[in-house]
């Protein structure tokens, strides 16, 4: 069966300024968080689509956390397409 | 008007008393700019920036302030609170604007309403949307494009958003009439921090913490009123602030923790639980928390400065400052999600009971109890259709669970019609089976439900082009409505008067009509009963009956016009009857009822008055021998074509092959006839009719006369197999043309005294006129043998070479606006009084009357009176 590329769950990570404490995990809907030496925390996780990437995009906005970068992580290539 | 509104939204928050003066702000925002965008992260101090600069204007300037929420997305509800609070502040300059939108009318209708209105308004206006970020309708941005490129002089839009907004920032920059405000410029400076710190909180912080401090924050105003708060009351500020300086943790969150930890654990549990409310009052409070003296703690929590933003002055309503509150629910939501659900049921049942449904509504899906919200939704179903709140309706359905949906008939039903009427049929049909499983044996008050499903399935397959199930689905709607309300016999007997009018049936056609109307009226629907009398008079005409449809129209317009402004469709029956009284003779009337039908604007009919009035003028100058202006108007209804349930039985297509052929172009109406694939040996059905006939017309053209006359008998066969008399007495003309040609002159004689006989107790003449010189001389022909009465003299007098289009119309037609004027200039008022009616200044008063005098080429009130009676101008809208 051929079906058109679609767009599966794609793994992201979001950089914001600060260090969030880990109990946010949950406000961001169970993305992980790690705080790193620079004082900024990565939000990483797979999210469905685009629409669910700009649902936690406006979570950040809304609790005034500066956006330093977003980047699609490309780990899903490492998976065979199919078998 | 558009359903409740939550008057607290309208209120511009207080200003604190420990607020910082910004006169470096406030003299900007004081420029002048039209347009004022304040544009920064929350917790900027972009509302508290505005009360600020609001309290130094003058009373003759009028505020009108919108808090927006998420909730306002949908596009009626968000124009109806901004309309609204420009009501509250300047009454009556919103209100026809307000009717336009309750009524369906498209949303630029009511905006361009709403700008004559506040330019036409003697007041200074400033009109201030806080939080815009939180409405992402596009349909809603572009309103706002559309009212910020028509914003008149005396009115300032500002603003104040997380979010730039879609509109043409650049362009609006380059010609310099947008202020903004941005992060870099709300941020705290050194002094200001050191004068809220110090000033107000009265805290003596030291100038090196104050700059610690402020680099810490970045000058973020809501961070250093949070550190102001921690550092209440401590004697080891400077360590505070060192640790706070030097711990890389997140600004605010580190700064609620510190404020939190300062609460008791009562204190700290009530705003731990209140965080989920969007808005609080003490009862609220009481009844999601299970405690009581919830109003005493907002009212100490309100002293303590602890972020919470008074709604009203009596100080009842409030709500927690944004990123506080934000702050709270994360923590919540990561320490007790197991209590969300509890909380927000508690807070739905308080607000039902309190009356407030949308918003227990949205509490009790928040807290997953669906069953609850299924039983809200269904009782408040009928008031938000009623108030235009489809959109709303759909996004409370789709976050109900499917299956629960399934289990009540009236939801899934509720669901399909608010898909159906916002021009949605995915998954209509598996909704409408759902309810039908559901209804099942039951036999108690279900006939609605049936009644609902079956009219749903018909309008569905009318939709779809199935007219066999609209038949049935229809003829079931109709006999389910016996007993019901006046209402459900007039959408049921409307609905199967479309699909017997699609059918060809228009003897049970017109009748279903009758049965329509006659309910609709009833019911209160006039708009609907507007509407449907397009139908029934286009039935009417196909079926010859010329006076019928007259008084259909005329009907359809007093209904119109008891209202100011008229209800929407009143364009449509002045189109109609135009169409009337061409027909009949009458081009000066059918020229002043277009031009009526034009002066009303583009929104006073329904979509598809854009095409029919061009359709209209089109037969006009056709009847007045001007094929190619004809030709050109037809262009412009093609590409306004606004399809509806209405079966298409004048194709525009079909009726430019007529003009092309009345224009001698009969290779371009060759060319439509191969396009459209039309045949002179095809099956006739009433749906084609329009288009046979123009073939027959194109046949007699090309001298096929043989083909010519072999179609036009089985369509004459036809038409009065279907008791369609309109198109019997065109058919005998075409005929007698046909036999005129062929050499049988007496035949052709015969066949148009038929055609005579049928058309003069209907009073037809365009159909005669417009055959032209062989129609004459076949006129001359018939009065010569059979004596002539006065009857046949018109039609030889039509006939007889129509005059070429007249200049007398209004060349520029009237505004809105200026047709008011010109009314009121017909009474004896003054001109004072006259302003006051209308409420604009007399000079725009006026500039108006000077316009109007100007387009009826007039230099008096008194003449320019008569001239509006003339063109029959002074009719009230």
């Amino acid at each position: 069966v051929t079906s058109f590329p679609s767009s599966s769950p794609q793994r992201y990570e979001i950089r914001v300024s600060g260090r969030l404490d880990p109990r946010w995990a949950t406000w961001f809907d169970g993305m992980t968080l790690t705080s790193t030496d620079d004082g900024s925390t990565v939000i990483r996780g797979a999210l469905a689509d685009q629409a669910a990437l700009h649902g936690i995009l406006r979570r950040v906005r809304d609790a005034g956390l500066p956006l330093i970068s977003i980047t699609p992580l490309d780990d899903q290539l490492d998976t065979p397409l199919n078998d | 008007v558009t359903g409740p509104l939550i008057t607290t939204k309208f209120h511009a928050p207080a200003r604190r008393p420990t607020s910082v003066p910004r006169p470096r702000l406030t003299q900007r925002l004081a420029t002048g700019a039209r347009l004022i965008l304040i544009a920064a992260p929350a917790g900027f101090g972009k509302t508290s920036i505005l009360t600020e600069w609001l309290a130094t204007l003058d009373g003759d300037t009028a505020v009108a302030w919108v808090s927006l929420d998420e909730r306002d997305d949908p596009e009626n509800q968000f124009w109806a609170y901004v309309i609204t609070a420009l009501d509250r502040a300047v009454p009556g300059v919103g209100t026809t604007a307000l009717d336009l939108l309750a009524a369906a009318n498209p949303t630029e209708a009511a905006l361009a309403t709403l700008i004559n209105d506040l330019d036409a308004s003697a007041r200074e206006i400033v009109l201030v949307l806080d939080d815009l970020h939180t409405i992402e309708n596009p349909a809603i941005h572009a309103g706002l494009a559309f009212l910020v490129d028509g914003l008149p002089e005396n009115v300032r839009l500002v603003i104040a958003t997380r979010a730039d907004p879609p509109l043409p920032l650049a362009r609006l920059r380059a010609l310099g009439g947008l202020l903004e405000l941005r992060a870099a410029d709300l941020r705290f400076t050194a002094d200001e921090a050191a004068e809220y710190l110090n000033g107000s909180m009265g805290l003596g912080v030291g100038d090196d913490d104050v700059r610690a401090l402020g680099e810490r924050t970045e000058g973020w105003i809501a961070a250093i009123q949070l550190a102001a708060l921690s550092l209440r009351g401590r004697d080891d500020a400077a360590a505070f602030i060192a640790g706070f300086a030097g711990d890389d943790r997140y600004v605010v969150d580190y700064l609620v923790e510190e404020v939190l930890q300062q609460q008791d654990d009562a204190a700290r549990t009530f705003l731990l639980e209140t965080s989920i409310l969007s808005r609080l009052t003490g009862d609220l409070c009481d009844a999601v928390t299970g405690t009581t003296g919830g109003g005493g703690i907002l009212e100490s929590l309100d002293r303590a400065n602890l972020f919470l933003v008074p709604l009203d002055d009596r100080r009842e309503w409030y709500r927690y400052h944004h990123l506080f509150g934000e702050m709270l629910r994360a923590r919540m939501l990561d320490e007790r999600p197991e209590r969300l659900a509890e909380l927000h049921a508690r807070a739905s049942e308080w607000l039902e009971r309190n009356g407030q449904t949308t918003e227990a509504i949205d509490h009790a899906l928040g807290a997953g109890a669906f069953e609850r919200a299924a039983g809200l939704i269904l009782a408040a179903m009928r008031t938000m259709q009623q108030h235009r709140q489809e959109a709303t309706l759909v996004q409370w359905f789709e976050r109900l669970p499917p299956e629960v949906v399934r289990a009540t008939p009236g939801l899934s039903i509720g669901f399909a019609g608010v898909l159906l009427s916002s021009g949605r049929t995915d998954g209509v049909e598996a909704l409408l089976n759902d309810a039908e499983d559901a209804v099942g044996g039951n036999t108690d008050g279900i006939l609605d439900l049936r009644r609902g499903i079956a009219l749903y399935r018909a309008a569905q397959a009318l939709t779809q082009g199935d007219l066999e199930t609209a038949s049935q689905q229809s003829a079931t709607a109709v006999e389910l409505a016996l007993d019901g309300s006046d209402i459900d016999r007039g959408s049921a007997n409307g609905l199967r008067g479309l699909v017997l009018w699609a059918l060809g049936d228009l003897v049970a056609a017109e009748q279903s009509w009758a049965v329509s109307l006659d309910n609709l009226y009833r019911a209160g629907h006039r708009s609907d009963m507007i509407g449907g009398s397009i139908a029934m008079a286009d039935i009417l005409l196909a079926r010859g009956r010329l006076r019928d449809a007259r008084d259909v129209y005329a009907r359809g317009l007093e209904v119109a016009a008891e209202t100011e402004p008229v209800r929407r469709g009143a364009a449509d029956m002045h189109i109609g009857m135009a169409e009337v009284l061409r027909e009949q003779g009458d081009l000066e009337g059918a020229r002043r009822h277009l031009a009526a039908a034009e002066g009303l604007g583009e929104y006073a009919g329904m979509p598809q008055a854009r095409h029919r009035r061009r359709m209209a003028a089109a037969g006009l100058a056709r009847t007045e021998g001007d094929p190619a202006a004809a030709i050109a108007l037809l262009d412009d209804a093609e590409r306004l074509y606004t399809p509806d349930f209405f079966p298409e039985v004048r194709p525009i297509a079909a009726l430019r092959a007529r003009l092309h052929l009345a224009a001698g172009r009969v290779a371009d109406a060759s060319e439509w006839a191969r396009r459209r694939g039309v045949a002179a040996d095809d099956e006739l059905s009433y749906l084609r009719e329009h288009d046979h006939i123009t073939l027959a017309r194109l046949l007699l053209a090309t001298e096929q006369i043989d083909e010519a006359s072999h179609l036009l008998a089985r369509l004459l066969d036809a038409a009065q197999a279907g008791q369609r008399g309109g198109s019997v007495i065109e058919l005998l003309v075409l005929t007698a043309v046909a036999q005129q040609r062929a050499g049988t002159a007496d035949a052709a004689l015969d066949t148009l005294r038929r055609a005579v006989a049928l058309a003069e107790p209907e009073g037809y003449l365009a159909v005669f006129a417009d055959e032209g010189e062989p129609m004459r001389r076949l006129l001359a022909a018939l009065a010569k043998r059979d004596g002539t009465n006065a009857y046949l003299r018109r039609v030889q007098a039509a006939a007889g070479g129509a005059p070429r289009a007249s200049t007398s119309g209004v060349i520029d037609p009237l505004s809105d606006r200026e047709l008011d004027v010109l009314r009121l200039l017909g009474s004896d008022l003054g001109g004072p009084e006259i302003a006051r009616e209308l409420f604009i200044s007399l000079n725009t008063l006026r500039t108006h009357t000077k316009n109007v005098y100007a387009k009826l080429s007039v230099t008096s009130r008194r003449e320019a009176v008569r001239r509006g009676a003339e063109l029959g101008l002074l009719a009230p809208r």
